[in-house]
């Protein structure tokens, strides 16, 4: 595909800027080792990111606008899930002699050390746990998350060379200055796992734990019963799923205290959802003041809150509504209000460090006072979603290359963006209802700690990639233009318009059908798609092939690519086929070519357009072309019925 | 713009018969737009001709090429140096383009596989108006923008003949009567006192053939200038 200025804007809400048009096409056609190939260009952890990613994509998908977004984390789960047995280890480019520490083996640390292996470096990963990966393993419960899918990741990181040294503890074991004489560089990606307690009365009692070290036991395997009645006091994502874990042991009345409101919570709103569905009951607006008990806690005080001011953004002030106090039962409560970085056990060099323990980075390259170390991900930020994670890691390897290589630094520009749809274009655009995650009932999720969703048949995969709108990959026009307005009369969404001096087609509208480049009398429009070129490839490609396995005689077959990736892998054998983005791309031209080769047939598959088409009107178009090719093939006295119209159903 | 359509294909296989090494030449302006001889046509009408002599059982090379305008000779140029290696050229550009061409390359044939049919318009939906006879002396100012010379079959100047009905002209139900058009028109623009003058004759001397224009010494550019 052509290399375009505007990027869709699910790539550019990805803090990773993650292709994932690229992807999604890729299963949309069937070709799932291409799509993963596509993601782990720029992601490691596919597998995770495709299970608990706090999808920007999904919200700035222009689908939207249609219906309903694409669920394009499913799909990434289900690229990484059906290629986990897949080989495919990259290899770097160069090497170099440096040797480079990452501290810290989180989905941060793990990344920056994906990247700089990829580079050329030699990178060891420390660990002070016993276990690779961070939070993704001892913060997120099995059943969002199950431990031997980040296994595969971290597998997949380890496999192509990176070095991992657990249960070494930076300030105990080892320290800055002792890894600088060994190493060039050294990346602190320490994470962000120290519990923040409630200014209360009564936190001393036992009976009050931490959400960290909770969700740390269970995720060690063991299997604690809390009481019949448990708070927990939070509503990010671990205050969520601190819940969902409590009902799963057992407890009945589980409450989630929050003291702003569903809107401001930083738990996705899918998680909420599905808690809720559980069972989870959830308090907003609530703040605990007391915890009450003789001996253990048995009564958490909470009292209402009400905005400060008019202000209702996210961190607008709250105060206390007066004589709004009341109690819940608790036999245990969960404390999930915050986390900050230990960062504590630096001793040996003086880092500069802000509120609540992070280290202060010149900016997002990560670099801090002392030459040679850099910091990211929850260390620097405070706690921030995997995507972010991932994101600082891999901006710090990349200002650990260019500081090591004496590169200049990287100008950082914000990417073009696409613009939404037309009203008038999102109207015509076919709906078509995105795909639902297969997933337990409720009643077998809450007995167990089973993985909840269940992820996507091929069917379902390949339907809903069907789905995405290729965003860019439309028509583009080149300086050959006659200014005939052709394309204006047939595009079937009203995109191109009369310019001053020649068509002009808006990217950012064009579905990319293709009709207008069939039918340019000038052969001035290409498809980003799948442009000219590439399209003359696919058939010159297939009529070679068609030639040396049957020189007595072949015949060609263009289907709708659409519809052959849902047919049964392995189908296609034995066939002179050509996949198209859309039948009505196939021209007229491209009909009588293999003619030309010595062809003895050439038919195309209607079953693949003879329900409603994803483009508007291509039928009309289909048998226009067939028609105008029967009549050169008439003639030239090949016989018009050489070329025909078949369906195999 | 010149808008032309395409020989039948008999007619272009019967012109190419001695040939197996044919240059089909498209034109990108006019006749690219009226949507006859551009590079899409070119690539069709090769194909047709390969097939066709395939389909006999002979061997031809046919090659395709679309330049700018063939009635530029900068433009034909470009196809110059190469056209000594084709027997002949087919070209798709309007009469003018051909004459061009042959004009430029003196020593190879140039055959026309289009027949010329007017100076016309679009009207948006693919089809094309002759609007312009080029007779040289242009009476639009009198007609309200509508053209009788080339709108009207017996190209009358005052008035409809006794053949028009319903609007229509006797010639075909198909052709508006221009002289209703007029009207119509003059109408509208609360003119039509002024279809009471007569238009006189006009002067046919400057429809003379072959017509000749020269843009004037002032206007030319300096290196041109003698």
């Amino acid at each position: 595909m052509k290399s375009i200025s505007a990027m869709p804007p699910c790539q550019a809400a990805c803090p990773i800027h993650t292709d994932v048009r690229g992807y999604v096409s890729a299963i949309s056609k069937g070709e799932i080792e291409n799509a993963i190939k596509i993601i782990r260009q720029v992601n490691p952890f596919p597998a995770v990111c495709g299970r608990i990613c706090t999808r920007a994509c999904e919200s700035a998908c222009r689908r939207a606008q249609v219906d309903e977004p694409i669920a394009i984390a499913s799909l990434k789960r289900f690229a990484a899930d059906q290629t986990k047995d897949l080989k495919i280890i990259p290899k770097p480019g160069t090497y170099y002699d440096e040797r480079i520490a990452v501290i810290g083996g989180g989905p941060c640390g793990l990344t920056a050390a994906h990247d700089l292996t990829l580079l050329g470096y030699k990178v060891t990963v420390f660990e002070a746990n016993k276990g690779l990966g961070g939070m993704l393993t001892r913060g997120i419960p099995e059943y969002r998350l199950p431990k031997s899918v980040v296994k595969e990741d971290i597998d997949f990181i380890l496999s192509i060379g990176v070095e991992a040294v657990t249960g070494m503890s930076l300030g105990r074991d080892f320290t800055i200055e002792g890894l600088l004489k060994e190493y060039q560089a050294v990346f602190l990606a320490l994470g962000s796992e120290r519990s923040v307690f409630p200014k209360c009365k009564g936190i001393e009692l036992p009976g009050i734990i931490t959400a960290v070290e909770f969700l740390k036991q269970i995720g060690q395997g063991g299997r604690p019963h809390l009481g019949e009645s448990v708070v927990i006091v939070g509503g990010g994502h671990t205050a969520i799923d601190a819940a969902r874990t409590c009902l799963r042991l057992g407890s009945s009345d589980v409450t989630v205290v929050y003291r702003r409101t569903l809107k401001e919570m930083p738990a996705s709103k899918t998680e909420v959802e599905e808690a809720e569905h559980e069972g989870v009951k959830i308090i907003y607006l609530t703040s605990p003041v007391q915890f009450l008990g003789g001996g253990k806690v048995e009564k958490v005080r909470c009292v209402k809150m009400k905005p400060a001011g008019k202000d209702l953004s996210r961190r607008s002030k709250l105060m206390p509504v007066e004589n709004s106090e009341f109690e819940i039962k608790a036999d245990a409560v969960i404390l999930a209000i915050g986390y900050n970085p230990k960062t504590d056990r630096i001793k040996d060099v003086e880092l500069i460090s802000g509120k609540s323990g992070t280290i202060v980075v010149k900016d997002e390259t990560g670099i801090t006072n002392i030459k040679g170390v850099f910091a990211g991900g929850d260390v620097v930020s405070g706690p921030v979603s995997v995507i972010h994670a991932i994101a600082s890691g891999k901006k710090a390897a990349d200002s650990i290359h260019r500081y090591l290589r004496n590169l200049p630094s990287k100008e950082v520009e914000d990417p073009m963006v696409l613009s939404p749809l037309d009203e008038k274009i999102a109207n015509l655009v076919l709906k078509a209802v995105r795909q639902k995650m297969p997933a337990l009932s409720v009643e077998e999720r809450i007995k167990s700690f089973n993985e909840v969703n269940l992820g996507y048949s091929r069917e379902q995969a390949i339907t809903e990639a069907q789905r995405c709108l290729n965003c860019g990959s439309g028509a583009v026009i080149s300086d050959e233009c006659v200014a005939c307005f052709n394309c204006v009369m047939v595009c079937p969404y009203g995109v191109p318009v009369a310019g001053e001096e020649k068509a002009k087609i808006d990217i950012s509208q064009c579905q990319a059908c293709g009709i207008c480049a069939a039918e340019c009398p000038a052969s001035a429009i290409d498809v980003r798609i799948e442009t000219k070129e590439e399209s003359r490839k696919k058939l010159e490609g297939a009529i070679k092939a068609a030639k040396e396995k049957s020189p007595g005689g072949f015949k060609i077959e263009f289907f709708c690519q659409y519809e052959e990736s849902l047919m049964p892998v392995g189908d296609k054998t034995g066939k002179h086929v050509i996949g198209k983005p859309c039948m009505a791309r196939v021209d007229v031209s491209q009909l009588i070519r293999p003619f030309e080769e010595g062809s003895i047939a050439v038919e195309i598959d209607k079953c693949g357009f003879h329900n409603e088409c994803r483009f508007k009107g291509c039928e009309k178009w289909i048998e226009k072309h067939i028609e105008s090719a029967r009549k050169i093939l008439e003639k030239s006295g090949i016989g018009a019925d050489k070329l025909r119209m078949v369906c195999k159903e | 713009m010149i808008v032309a359509e395409i020989k039948p294909f008999e007619e272009i296989k019967d012109l190419l018969k001695n040939y197996k090494n044919i240059l089909v030449v498209g034109c990108g302006t006019c006749m690219a737009v009226c949507m006859s001889g551009g590079k899409r046509q070119v690539e069709l009408l090769a194909s047709a001709l390969r097939l066709s002599k395939k389909a006999e059982g002979q061997e031809v090379s046919v090659a395709e090429k679309t330049i700018g305008r063939q009635c530029e000779p900068k433009f034909v140029d470009q196809i110059k140096d190469g056209a000594s290696k084709y027997e002949v050229i087919l070209s798709m550009g309007c009469g003018a383009g051909v004459q061009e061409i042959a004009e430029r390359l003196k020593n190879i044939p140039v055959l026309p596989a289009m027949n010329t049919s007017f100076i016309g318009a679009s009207d948006g939906e693919g089809n094309f108006l002759e609007m312009c006879a080029a007779c040289g002396d242009c009476i639009l100012p009198l007609t309200g923008g509508i053209c009788p010379v080339a709108r009207c079959p017996k190209g009358l100047l005052n008035g409809p003949c006794g053949g028009t009905k319903n609007g229509k002209c006797e010639v075909s139900q198909d052709i508006p009567c221009a002289w209703v058009l007029i009207y119509e028109r003059m109408k509208e623009l609360g003119r039509l006192d002024d279809l009471k003058k007569e238009i006189g004759a006009k002067k046919w001397s400057k429809n003379q053939r072959p017509g000749k224009y020269s843009v004037k010494e002032e206007e030319k550019e300096p290196a041109s200038i003698k």
